[in-house]
């Protein structure tokens, strides 16, 4: 059995208020304790923005900036280059952003800040909706998934920001997952030696949001790696495309089960996800081959 | 390059050809920002590209931002003077209401963010003409608002603009009117690095994003809090007017350029003052000077802080004279000028008050030339006010 | 109201806030029995000793091993293994292959000359140890580590009982047991060879001598098989067949055997006699899928040649020329609830004849019990004791064959310390017992079995079947190294923390704190959401309702 090993230098307080069991909070204290007390946040509305704060309370140790949901990475490369005229050119500058913030309105300046290719270390907590307003759909939502404002199951696919984000080529993407959090510290780690613009965006299985039970949100998510649905991956260059994990060893039904967004689906429901995931998966191993 | 080589001498300043966007650009750099995100937009662009030639030179040390929109570029602003740097930008127009919603946000955050507006009608339809209704329509968002008259007076606010905001940590805005302002040329009186330098103290905010302190800024608040957010924000903008002046004086002493919130111009015993603010003021100044050459009494009073208006200053000024013209170069649809009103407003239940006319004089950039406003004065000396704002055209 | 700008920046750490609050449920540490251990007879603590081997801790492994068994070499080789069958490994994909495991550190000892620690504090009480089987050497053993004195006494020339002269050294080699035993004896026993104790009196005397007694003789009365005669010299008896051929003795039987009875000593004798180059046929009354030796040693013998006629009975036998015929039934079996117990009902018309030219009836034996009569008194078959393993005599304890219908020989060894236990309670020594009182075996859901990739099961070599027959060396070989420590590997650890952190570190809360040796939950803060007791990969952790 892998044994987790990364250090907990007390950088995420208890006492914040993310839903017991919630792995936005867990995924948080991998990331915080692994980038260390050298940093600063900007966090864009979200939950993420939720368990930070809280007026006069802060459950991280580093500042934080909240700002508007469409300015994470404007906002973050504003901390970056401010930080940069002071001569602190080692302090890692984080934008902590949910899809919605990423994926959808966000887009922008995050699409701007990668073309400047700004020192920045983007965390997207993907749980491919907007959780923190009740759930309604995002552009990150995938096929079928039941949302608030998809009540039948959204009709078109997730929108495959990697690709967006390897075409601006930038130094580093990856996608992380809480279940693996060697490879999220790891990669946490791997991205804060980089100079430049790094993405990794996290599969935050959502408790209320997709229907998991409180206990399980991390096998969730190791179910969505483990099908291939959520592959975890790292593309350098924007070209370079690296697997992390081997293979798929599963079918999506083991991920799906586990979530009531998807419990209206029929048999060809979850076979249209498979078919989905399976041309997914050759398409990426094209990539991994050709990189 | 219109460098002259004695510029950094202490007192020492050089006589530059330079349009009203230049000469801000030269009032930007001289402050030595730390971050300046910038978009470009006619006829603010001239602005973005001269501070991008002093960074190329080596003449700006601090970072140049150039993102992808206004609304990027303000949030760039916000986090960089949150994180405890000097920030400067400058926008216009569509751009200032793209940044609309990180204006409200910049002023409760209390970044002290200088910005230059060029003013410039609004779209729709689309047009590129001198028109204050782009910057007039965010007096609500909590940024101190300056006018600007000339291209001198532009380099000289953003100077005097960073000792304001950030004493007082209130961002701080500089309008001046496209094309009339931005590109007109005339000489301006570029003053020393140095003497800039012992104007300006370094910007060092106790508050900010620090990793010693690990203190956070926007978490969400209670009711109480953000209603205490609010008085906060009264408190400092009650001071602005007097800062406005420290500041205006102070400049004055260095460069014998004084600048206050308002100016007087020949307004002694005037029998018609006429307000306004911009560009117009110039052409006013010129009228003014026609008509009292004719032994008419009329004066100008000039609006430098529209925010926060400088109300008892204003009732002070304009108690007893009998007649006030408001020339607004903007229209509210539906009230009209947005400085008759905001007079109006202020002078509200004054002993002695002036009647008052609003004219909707130059909205959409229409030029309004002295003879006009000679002419305005002579058809409103025995007119009626009324409550409206009159298209004047 | 101040001029300077509003303290809207945080200045207090969320930990001021007490989401404990919250919890419905909390999660608790709590050490449960392993289903290895539930079903161990000798209660070996299981999931610990490979949890050790796992970490490459042998000598640790072996010392735990030892505390409850001081026959890991021998037991890893002829076990029953109910551990196996317990495993909730076998849920995932194969049990743990914890006997093979056991001979590898069982074997490791032995190589190594690993020997007990000599007792920290010697004892001037006594004990009488009647039997030199492994209940007699397991109550020896336990009671020499508590320092009493022992004195053991046994009928034969050897030790070892049943293991010397019941299991063919195919199956245990005398090295071994001779190994295992030694070791026992280095902790300073008082062994007394060809010492019968063989009525009350002598009984009498020596518990006269000594503290206390324990009486553990086994059985070694062969049951007699109704309508043979035992006289003909072409039957043997199995005990008979198995001593003499393990002490080197000629077999002077036919060619063609038929062994009666389907237990493990069926087999024995049956594969004992293939490797003397007779033909066998096993007759059992149980169907081939009830047999009640263990499946691996049924295969083993049928790899070896031995026919299987089962669900039969023999009902007559007699000459046939040089030969003899026997005359046979197929019969319905019906197995009781107790071992032992069950009815047979032959089927009419299903009548058929063996030729064979000798007979040898396994089919199980006796306690020998009247010899002690007015010492000990009879429960049926067996001595009758109290679950203290205490006779009619205070002072007089009893196990193994001799007192428990559990035939297994770790179900003696477990019966011997158990015994050892009541003893120095009986003496004094105010020792608890060991009990798993009121506590769940840990379940299969309870593991968080992601942690554990499919691996199939490491089985060790046999040697191969031709080579087999020609000797009587061992069948079953030890693991390799590697394939030790990735068979300790596939071990869940149920219900054993080993300290792996993923309570710890998967706690979105930060509720637990991690002490020098295992967590701790902290109230205040833990929100009961269970996500550390979903992501143990023991189920050493569980949630409980509060309140």
């Amino acid at each position: 059995m892998e044994m987790i090993d990364y250090q907990d230098d007390g950088l995420f307080n208890s006492g914040h208020v993310a839903c017991g069991g919630c792995v936005e909070a867990l995924s948080l204290r991998v990331i915080l304790n692994t980038v260390g007390k050298d940093a600063v946040a900007v966090v864009p509305p979200s939950c993420t923005a939720v368990i930070c704060g809280g007026y006069p309370m802060s459950s991280v140790n580093i500042p934080v900036f909240h700002t508007t949901l469409e300015s994470g990475a404007a906002s973050a490369s504003g901390v970056k280059r401010a930080l940069m005229a002071k001569g602190k050119h080692d302090t890692t500058v984080l934008c902590i952003a949910g899809d919605g913030g990423t994926y959808d309105i966000g887009l922008q300046a995050l699409s701007s800040a990668a073309e400047r290719n700004e020192d920045i270390l983007y965390i997207c907590f993907d749980n491919e909706g907007y959780m923190n307003t009740g759930g309604q759909k995002s552009s990150s939502t995938p096929l079928n998934a039941a949302t608030g404002s998809t009540p039948g199951g959204k009709d078109t696919r997730k929108k495959n920001l990697i690709e967006i984000l390897a075409a601006h080529r930038i130094p580093y993407i990856a996608t992380a997952s809480p279940s693996h959090v060697n490879d999220l510290a790891a990669k946490v780690e791997k991205a804060k030696g980089i100079r430049g613009m790094k993405v990794i965006i996290v599969l935050i299985p959502c408790l209320p949001g997709w229907g998991v039970a409180d206990n399980a949100a991390v096998k969730t998510a190791r179910m969505g790696v483990e099908s291939g649905v959520f592959p975890l991956f790292e593309v350098e260059d924007g070209v370079t495309y690296t697997m992390n994990t081997d293979g798929k060893s599963r079918p999506v039904g083991d991920y799906l089960s586990l979530q009531k967004r998807y419990r209206h689906l029929t048999d060809d429901g979850v076979a249209a996800i498979q078919s989905e995931v399976d041309q997914d998966w050759q398409r990426l191993q094209q990539r991994v081959a050709v990189g | 390059m219109n460098i002259a080589p004695n510029i950094d001498k202490p007192g020492n300043s050089n006589r530059l050809l330079l349009s009203g966007n230049h000469a801000v650009s030269w009032g930007a750099k001289l402050a030595r920002p730390d971050v300046a995100p910038v978009y470009p937009i006619t006829p603010q662009t001239p602005i973005l590209e001269r501070i991008a030639e002093f960074k190329r030179d080596g003449e700006l040390d601090g970072e140049l931002l150039t993102p992808e929109s206004e609304h990027s570029a303000m949030s760039a602003c916000i986090a960089a003077s949150l994180t405890g740097g000097r920030v400067f930008t400058a926008t216009s127009s569509q751009g200032l209401l793209l940044m609309h919603e990180l204006l409200h946000y910049a002023a409760g955050a209390r970044a002290a963010i200088v910005m230059v507006n060029v003013n410039r009608t609004p779209a729709s339809p689309w047009g590129f003409w001198p028109d204050q209704l782009d910057s007039l329509a965010q007096r609500d968002t909590g940024w101190v608002q300056l006018y600007s008259e000339t291209p001198q007076e532009s380099l000289d606010s953003v100077i005097q603009a960073f000792r304001v905001a950030e004493s007082l940590r209130i961002p701080t805005m500089i309008s001046h009117d496209a094309f009339y302002v931005s590109h007109a040329v005339e000489p301006v009186e570029v003053p020393s690095q140095s003497l800039v330098d012992g104007y300006l103290p370094p910007y060092e905010p106790e508050l900010r994003l620090d990793t010693e302190k690990g203190q956070s800024f926007g978490a969400p608040i209670d009711q109480a809090t953000w209603n205490r957010s609010r008085r906060e924000m009264a408190e400092a903008m009650s001071q602005v007017q007097d800062k406005v002046t420290e500041a205006g004086q102070a400049w004055g002493d260095l460069t014998g350029r004084s600048y206050g919130p308002l100016e007087h111009y020949r307004t002694e015993d005037a029998e018609t003052v006429i307000v306004t603010m911009g560009s117009m003021c110039g052409t006013v100044r010129e009228a003014v000077d026609a008509l009292r050459d004719q032994g008419e009494a009329v004066g100008l009073l000039k609006v430098r802080l529209f925010r926060p208006l400088p109300v008892a200053d204003l009732r002070s000024a304009l108690a007893g004279v009998p007649r006030v013209m408001v020339l607004d170069r903007n229209y509210s649809p539906g009230m009209g000028g947005i400085l008759h009103q905001e007079l109006t407003s202020a002078l509200y239940g004054l002993d002695k008050a002036p009647a008052v006319h609003g004219l909707l004089a130059g909205v959409g950039g229409v030029n309004v030339p002295a003879s006009k406003i000679k002419q305005l004065v002579a058809d409103y000396r025995d007119a009626e006010p009324s409550a409206t704002s009159q298209w004047v055209e | 109201m101040s001029s300077q700008p509003s303290p809207l920046w945080t200045h207090t750490p969320s930990s001021v806030r007490m989401t404990g609050t919250w919890r419905s449920a909390s999660p608790d540490y709590r050490t449960l029995p392993s289903p290895c251990l539930g079903a161990c007879p000798v209660d070996g603590r299981i999931a610990v000793w490979v949890r050790q081997v796992k970490e490459k801790d042998y000598r640790g492994a072996w010392l735990t091993l030892a505390d409850n068994n001081p026959f890991p070499a021998i037991a890893g080789r002829i076990c029953h293994h109910p551990c196996e069958s317990a495993c909730n490994r076998q849920y995932l994909d194969e049990t743990v292959g914890i006997c093979s495991l056991e001979r590898f550190v069982g074997d490791m000892a032995l190589a190594e000359g690993w020997a007990f620690d000599k007792p920290d504090t010697e004892r001037s009480e006594s004990v009488a140890v009647i039997g030199g089987g492994p209940a007699g050497l397991s109550a020896a053993y336990q009671l020499r580590r508590r320092g009493y004195q022992v004195s053991l006494y046994e009928s034969k020339d050897q030790l070892g009982g049943l293991l010397r002269y019941g299991i063919p050294a195919y199956r245990l080699e005398k090295a071994i047991l001779d190994g295992e035993i030694q070791r026992i004896l280095d902790l300073g026993v008082d062994v007394h060879l060809n010492a019968e104790v063989g009525d009350a009196d002598a009984l009498k005397a020596l518990h006269d001598k000594h503290d206390a007694v324990y009486l553990a003789t086994g059985a070694s009365r062969s049951k007699a098989l109704p309508g043979l005669d035992y006289s003909q010299p072409w039957v043997m008896d199995s005990a008979d067949f198995l001593a003499a051929t393990n002490a080197g003795e000629e077999c002077t039987l036919g060619k063609r055997i038929v062994v009666i009875g389907g237990g493990s000593a069926a087999m024995d004798v049956a594969r004992t006699a293939r490797r003397l180059g007779r033909e066998v046929t096993v007759l059992s009354l149980e169907p081939e899928d009830q047999l009640p030796a263990q499946r691996v040693e049924v295969d083993e013998a049928m790899e070896e040649d031995v026919t299987f006629v089962t669900g039969a009975m023999m009902q007559s036998a007699g000459a046939n020329g040089d030969g003899l015929v026997l005359n046979c039934i197929k019969v319905n079996f019906q197995a009781g609830e107790k071992r032992g117990v069950f009815t047979i009902d032959p089927i009419d018309g299903s009548e058929f004849t063996l030729s064979a030219d000798a007979v040898i009836p396994s089919i199980g034996q006796d306690a020998d019990i009247t010899r002690w009569q007015g010492v000990v008194a009879d429960d049926g078959p067996v001595v009758g004791t109290g679950s203290d393993w205490q006779t009619a005599t205070p002072g007089v304890f009893a196990g193994g064959d001799l007192a428990s219908m559990d035939r297994f020989v770790t179900q003696a060894i477990g019966m011997g310390k158990q015994a050892a236990v009541e003893i120095a309670r009986y003496i004094g020594s105010g020792e608890d017992r060991d009990t798993f009182p009121e506590l769940t075996i840990v379940p299969y859901k309870a593991i968080s079995s992601d942690y554990y990739p499919d691996v199939a099961r490491h089985v060790p070599a046999n040697t191969d079947v031709a080579g087999r027959l020609e000797n009587f060396n061992e069948v079953q070989q030890r693991l390799e190294h590697t394939d030790a420590l990735a068979e300790a590997e596939r071990c869940f650890s149920c219900g054993t923390c080993i300290f792996c952190d993923n309570c710890y570190l998967y706690c979105p809360d930060m509720a637990i704190t991690k002490l020098e040796n295992g967590y701790e939950v902290k109230s205040d803060y833990c929100k009961g959401c269970g996500l550390c007791v979903a992501e143990c990969p023991t189920g050493s952790v569980m949630m409980y309702e509060e309140g």
